[in-house]
């Protein structure tokens, strides 16, 4: 059991074997702990670490099967690279949201998980669990899953998703198997050649941290960002603008900033006439009411400051050319931020 | 490959009716989950997948990052040639990496 991380209250509904009891201890002696509770039999042997490309191939070489339980990118690269150097079997199953990925990699020929997906995805197009949620039994299931791969492999059986992905979908209550490719013999890690033999750094192949922590994306320059205490001066001034709420509807329900204008971020990506012609119209109208011809600050927020950034990024593209000059910037740290430096009562989620 | 069925003498100008599956980030990129689009009889799986980015061009983004399955079986993108058949089922699968 390998984690380096503490209980959290936020873990609970996803990360079963944890208790309230147990809060603030670390995530890997709470595992073997309720293990132990479980059946005092078995060995549960927790490992308080990081798993770094120094310390994953001992790890690894000191067992026989490998579950992948982690929460980013870069670690399932790391284990993935790490099982396949040390030949063996990696049983890997993942969450996000109503969905689940099943799959035993690096086992009888089949493929490991470069020979999938040979290039990390960009970090800004990853959601991760703390920030897109999951529903808490969603997990459970695939672990179960997991869990039984796991036992057969073991007692010899084999496996029935080496060489195929078994997919859950939770809103529809339905399983699905896809046969995936054999060993790919160009693979980076597996392949008749190899050009990884040793392990690398996971996080600067990724671009992105080894945690699930909510990432802070850099994706704008300072200038085109605003502090919460600066947005806070803009309003208690009055100065004419317009706020853009990007997150998802569900989001905006429980908390928003008032008079905020809200397109969803993935309305916006898609360009979405209703949603742009609405925020085109709220522009002209608070333009028209200010009067000047200066140019038109337009704020961007959203929950922690990333999607706001991306946001941005689609706005600053697009035609304004009716509208004269507009100053498009987001809100660093979003919402959150908002609750924690400017109005302690607005609701945290 | 899969269900696609044998080479037939059929004109290229056939179409067929396949139905799209879009998982995880693509069904949030494609904004929906299930769709029915209307391709060549035969096609190869990189045509197949840009008529796919054709309709939702966000898609353009993972390109590099999915599992693209015909009739439940994984398809390099590429030049190999399938003949679908109407009902066939096409997904779009990125990784999920959270836990």
């Amino acid at each position: 059991l390998v984690d380096h991380d503490v209980v959290e209250l936020n873990n609970l509904h996803r990360q079963v074997l944890h208790r309230e009891s147990r809060l603030g201890r670390s995530k890997a002696h709470s595992a073997a702990a309720a293990l132990k509770e479980l059946n005092s039999a078995g060995r549960y042997v927790p490992y308080e670490l990081v798993l770094s490309p120094t310390t994953a191939l001992e790890l690894v070489r000191a067992y026989d099967i490998v579950a992948d339980c982690s929460d980013n990118v870069p670690t399932r690269y790391l284990v993935n690279d790490a099982c396949v150097l040390a030949g063996k079997p990696l049983v890997s199953a993942s969450a996000l949201r109503l969905e689940g990925q099943l799959t035993v990699y690096n086992f009888q020929g089949g493929p490991c998980y470069r020979c999938l997906f040979p290039k990390p995805p960009p970090p800004e197009t990853v959601t991760n669990c703390a920030d897109g949620g999951v529903l808490g039994v969603v997990p459970g299931i695939l672990g179960s899953l997991q869990a039984l791969e796991v036992l057969k492999i073991a007692s010899g059986m084999g496996s029935s998703v080496s060489r195929s992905m078994l997919l859950f979908d939770a809103l529809e209550g339905r399983f699905r198997h896809i046969k995936l490719r054999p060993r790919d013999p160009k693979c980076a890690v597996c392949g008749d050649r190899p050009s990884l033999t040793t392990l690398q750094d996971y996080e600067i192949f990724c671009g992105s941290s080894a945690t699930d922590k909510c990432r802070r994306l850099c994706l704008l320059s300072s200038e085109e960002r605003i502090s919460v205490e600066e947005y806070r001066k803009i309003l208690d001034s009055q100065i004419a603008h317009v706020l853009v709420d990007v997150r998802p509807l569900v989001e905006v329900e429980i908390c928003c900033l008032p008079k905020s204008l809200h397109v969803p971020l993935n309305k916006l990506e898609r360009k979405d006439e209703k949603c742009l012609k609405s925020l085109y119209q709220k522009i002209h109208e608070e333009k028209q009411k200010a009067g000047g011809s200066m140019v038109f600050p337009v704020y961007v927020v959203c929950k922690l400051g990333n999607d706001s950034q991306k946001a941005v990024r689609i706005l600053q593209e697009l035609p304004y050319d009716e509208l004269g000059l507009i100053s498009i910037k987001d809100i660093k740290g979003g919402l959150m931020a908002w609750a924690d430096k400017i109005d302690q009562e607005f609701p945290q989620y | 490959m899969g269900g696609a069925g044998p080479l037939r003498a059929i004109p290229c100008s056939d179409t067929v009716k396949v139905t799209v599956l879009y998982f995880a980030r693509s069904a949030e990129l494609a904004g929906l989950r299930t769709e029915t689009i209307s391709v060549p009889q035969q096609i190869t799986s990189l045509q197949l997948w840009r008529e796919i980015v054709k309709r939702h061009s966000r898609l353009a983004d993972i390109e590099d990052q999915v599992v693209f399955a015909i009739c439940q079986e994984y398809v390099p993108l590429g030049d190999q040639q399938f003949i679908l058949h109407t009902g066939d089922e096409v997904a779009i699968i990125p990784p999920l990496s959270g836990g």
